[in-house]
């Protein structure tokens, strides 16, 4: 990951045992498919029990990681990196459907 | 570290010499070597060792498969092949295949998985110091069954 | 249903492969019982062929030697619809990647693939993965002898192999059996390529060492001919001294080619002949019975032999533009007269290289068995391949493949774009790669503009570790990153035709994601400027240097 990327705000995330599916921890110190509910760390200290506290509800997730965010207006978290903005929002073109027999 | 021997007897309580200590004892009767140990070293020798020891320094560092497969079929060796350090179950069907028989393993389970091991894969494709047939020996060995019937 | 003219499985094989489901799906519920830590299970899913990516797992489905049936097709179609979101990418190796599997899913979707024969073994991990071979093997009219044959042999040997499970590094075999290499067998860790000696055997040169990746490199001649039948003792000689000597020390100087670099190729070659030896006469020799019976089960379909000269496509190749030029980039010479090899492209304009929803599958199948005996192949280009079409054919697989929307003739052209997952899906990647590919598709996908330009082979990766080819596109494009945006690295020259591999030398700074195209439309500008009859890309670059494309490029961005 790029270094000067690592803003004041971070999240913890992480892939979902049972399916890989991008999840994020919540203040309640569940883990959620939501980028929107997660808990924000607000300076390095709080980053650091944040991650502790994400390693210790690792037990259905793997590998839990800190993301390095940004607040937009109106309270919006987005992730700084383009990766962390790929696993919270998806490809970044359209996949095929399945029952697609010409592509777009 | 629990010692499971496949063999079914008392594993050897020899104490295992380093390569080096060994290589000035050479009548000891147990070694314990490095996998980046020369196992061709050991020829003229293996008739009197009981205990080989070869290790795994983590599970995916497989050069000890390659010591074991020499030792057994090329050097000739009958004692007990031991096999230490990242020793994991889902690992223990290769070890047995390559000639190891005893398993120094502090995994939960590791007994158990040990006497499944045998009988995990019923069929295997390459010829090695177990002395299984593979799948093309038993291949051939029908065909001329069924020729010989014609 | 049609009879399969290759390799089919006994009862020894099924086996093999349903009791290898039954412990991988034990070894998921230890790892969801939390009896498994991810450092232990990792290496276990991988064997298996289930990566994490970044959204999701993603289940590499090993297609060996590249050969389908339509039945297996139509089973990978059905699994990606009821596992994942019903699609599937093919790769650079053959193999077709699931990208939305989920790990309580991923024994049943094995179990389902096993009931056609296939299996998703030895598609990751530091072992002897998936083998390929050319994608026209049986049907080329080059051919010496089918390369499947000896790709099925050696799939075999390396299945589940108890010493070769934990390599330094994943170990990559190709093999080919034409003089035209389709194989690329000059990058891979192990290529194998039958030839006829001088005294009219035929045997294999055996090449060591190549790859891509961090460190390309191409293979160097180990053995230049091996007689057949000691395939087998030749490369678990070779297999044993990379497994001993092969460094452990650092992951990025693991590959063989980096053990033979070092040491040279004449030690290595001894090293090699010394265990090969000790166990040429040993139980690894193949008799021929066991060879023959191998081989009868790749005897071609009957084809009667029609005529090549058909009025209805005389007729439709003047009528039809397009269908003319396609007949000329994705039809290729068959060995039995009046009859083809089709290529059908996953390359339409602007959609991701290489995918396939399941009813483009379904659909494929079905061509497959109305015109191609019920088989199908997958090429490193990402393609599918029909092997065995009657000439007087061709008019209906072409309008079929119209209605699938894979009838491009772009086949070998500048939108018949090599290009990997990159960071919409892989966990290591740098940049993106598919969407990078879909505008120099749009751009270019004039066919008539394309067929002008000609032969041009671009390949696009997201990173160093190269899995879309970049090193060997004619022009390949490599993503990297700088503080957090992406960025394209150019390179010129790169080539996998046998005799003239060669890799890539880069142009210049990278350049940012929205010049990618312009910059790529200068280099086709000086090459169609500068050009003299006859020459493709590649060999005008190689005639006037960089230089050239240098300027134009960098004038613009
Ligand atoms: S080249 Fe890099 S980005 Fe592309 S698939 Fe391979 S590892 Fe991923």
């Amino acid at each position: 990951m790029a270094k000067n990327l690592s803003g004041d705000l971070q999240v913890a995330s992480a892939n979902r045992l049972s399916d890989g599916v991008v999840v994020w921890l919540n203040d309640a110190g569940e883990w959620t498919t939501r980028l929107d509910l997660a808990a924000v760390a607000r300076e390095g200290r709080a980053g650091e029990i944040l991650l502790q506290r994400a390693r210790a509800e690792a037990f259905s997730v793997i590998d839990p990681f800190l993301v390095a965010v940004i607040e937009e207006e109106g309270g919006v978290i987005e992730p700084l990196s383009l990766r962390e903005k790929i696993r919270a929002s998806g490809l970044t073109f359209d996949a095929i459907a399945a029952e697609a027999v010409r592509y777009a | 570290m629990p010692l499971y021997n496949e063999a079914g007897g008392l594993p050897a309580t020899y104490v295992a010499l380093s390569f080096a200590d060994w290589r000035q004892r050479l009548d000891w009767p147990a070694v314990a070597l490095a996998n980046t140990d020369p196992v061709e070293d050991l020829a003229p020798h293996v008739g009197r060792l009981r205990l080989i020891v070869l290790d795994f320094p983590k599970f995916s560092d497989g050069r000890a498969y390659s010591q074991a497969r020499l030792l057994r079929g090329r050097l000739g060796y009958r004692g007990e092949l031991r096999a230490t350090g990242g020793v994991l179950q889902d690992q223990v069907a290769f070890m047995l295949r390559c000639g190891f028989d005893s398993f120094e393993s502090d995994q939960k389970g590791f007994g158990e998985a040990l006497a499944r091991a045998r009988t995990l894969f019923s069929i295997v494709y390459q010829p090695t110091e177990d002395g299984r047939a593979p799948a093309s020996l038993l291949r051939l060995k029908r065909r001329n069954v069924m020729a010989s019937k014609r | 249903m049609p009879d399969t003219h290759f390799y089919r499985y006994d009862e020894y094989d099924r086996t093999l492969v349903a009791e290898r489901v039954d412990q991988f799906r034990d070894q998921v519920r230890r790892r969801l019982a939390g009896e498994l830590t991810e450092e232990q299970f990792k290496p276990l899913r991988l064997t298996n062929g289930l990566y994490l990516q970044l959204h999701a797992y993603m289940l590499r489905i090993a297609i060996p030697y590249g050969t389908l049936s339509s039945r297996q097709l139509r089973k990978l179609a059905e699994i990606s619809r009821k596992y994942d979101r019903g699609y599937g990418h093919f790769t650079t190796r053959q193999n077709l990647q699931l990208n939305w599997i989920k790990l309580e899913d991923a024994p049943d979707a094995l179990a389902a693939l096993a009931e056609v024969d296939m299996h998703a073994l030895q598609t990751s991990g530091n072992c002897i993965r998936n083998v390929t071979a050319d994608h026209f093997a049986g049907a080329a009219a080059d051919e010496i002898e089918d390369p499947r044959i000896w790709a099925e042999i050696v799939r075999q040997w390396s299945t589940l192999h108890p010493e070769f499970t934990f390599l330094p590094r994943k170990f990559k075999i190709a093999i080919t059996g034409s003089p035209n290499d389709r194989a690329a067998v000059r990058v891979h860790d192990i290529g194998l390529r039958l030839w006829r000696n001088a005294a009219g055997e035929v045997g294999f040169e055996v090449i060591v060492g190549g790859g891509l990746g961090r460190t390309p490199m191409i293979g160097k001649t180990l053995r230049a001919f091996l007689p057949k039948n000691e395939l087998l003792a030749y490369l678990e000689a070779t297999l044993r001294v990379y497994n001993r000597y092969g460094r452990r020390d650092n992951l990025y100087k693991a590959r063989i080619k980096i053990l033979v670099h070092e040491v040279g190729v004449e030690k290595m070659r001894a090293d090699v002949e010394a265990e090969y030896a000790e166990i040429r006469d040993g139980l690894l020799g193949l008799s021929d019975e066991t060879v023959e019976a191998i081989a009868r089960q790749f005897a071609p379909p009957h084809l009667p032999p029609r005529s090549s000269l058909v009025a209805a496509v005389e007729a439709l190749r003047l009528e039809d533009r397009d269908f003319a030029l396609w007949l000329k980039s994705n039809v290729a010479p068959h060995r039995v007269g009046g009859h083809a090899i089709v290529t059908a492209s996953l390359k339409p304009a602007g959609a991701p290289p290489g995918d396939a929803s399941a009813v483009q599958m379904e659909g494929m199948a079905d061509i497959a068995d109305a015109f191609s005996h019920g088989e199908l192949r997958v090429s490193h280009e990402q393609n599918l391949i029909f092997p065995h079409v009657a000439i007087e054919d061709l008019p209906a697989v072409y309008a079929a493949l119209g209605r699938l929307g894979f009838a491009e003739a772009n086949v070998g052209k500048i939108t018949d774009i090599i290009a990997c997952p990159g960071l919409d899906y892989c966990a290591l990647a740098n940049a993106r790669s598919i969407p990078v590919a879909q505008r120099i598709s749009n751009h270019f996908a004039d066919l008539a503009r394309q067929h002008d330009i000609g032969d041009l082979k671009i390949k696009i990766s997201g990173c160093i570790n190269a899995c879309g080819h970049h090193h060997v596109g004619h022009i390949g494009i490599l993503g990297v990153d700088k503080n957090g945006v992406e960025l394209y690295q150019l390179s010129l020259g790169g080539d996998v035709d046998f005799g003239k591999t060669a890799l890539g030398t880069i142009l210049g700074p990278a350049v940012t994601a929205d010049k990618v195209v312009e910059a790529v439309d200068a280099l086709v500008a000086t090459y169609l400027d500068a050009r003299i009859p006859g020459e493709r890309f590649v060999d005008t670059h190689r005639r006037i240097g960089a230089q050239p494309f240098k300027e134009r490029v960098y004038a613009l961005v």
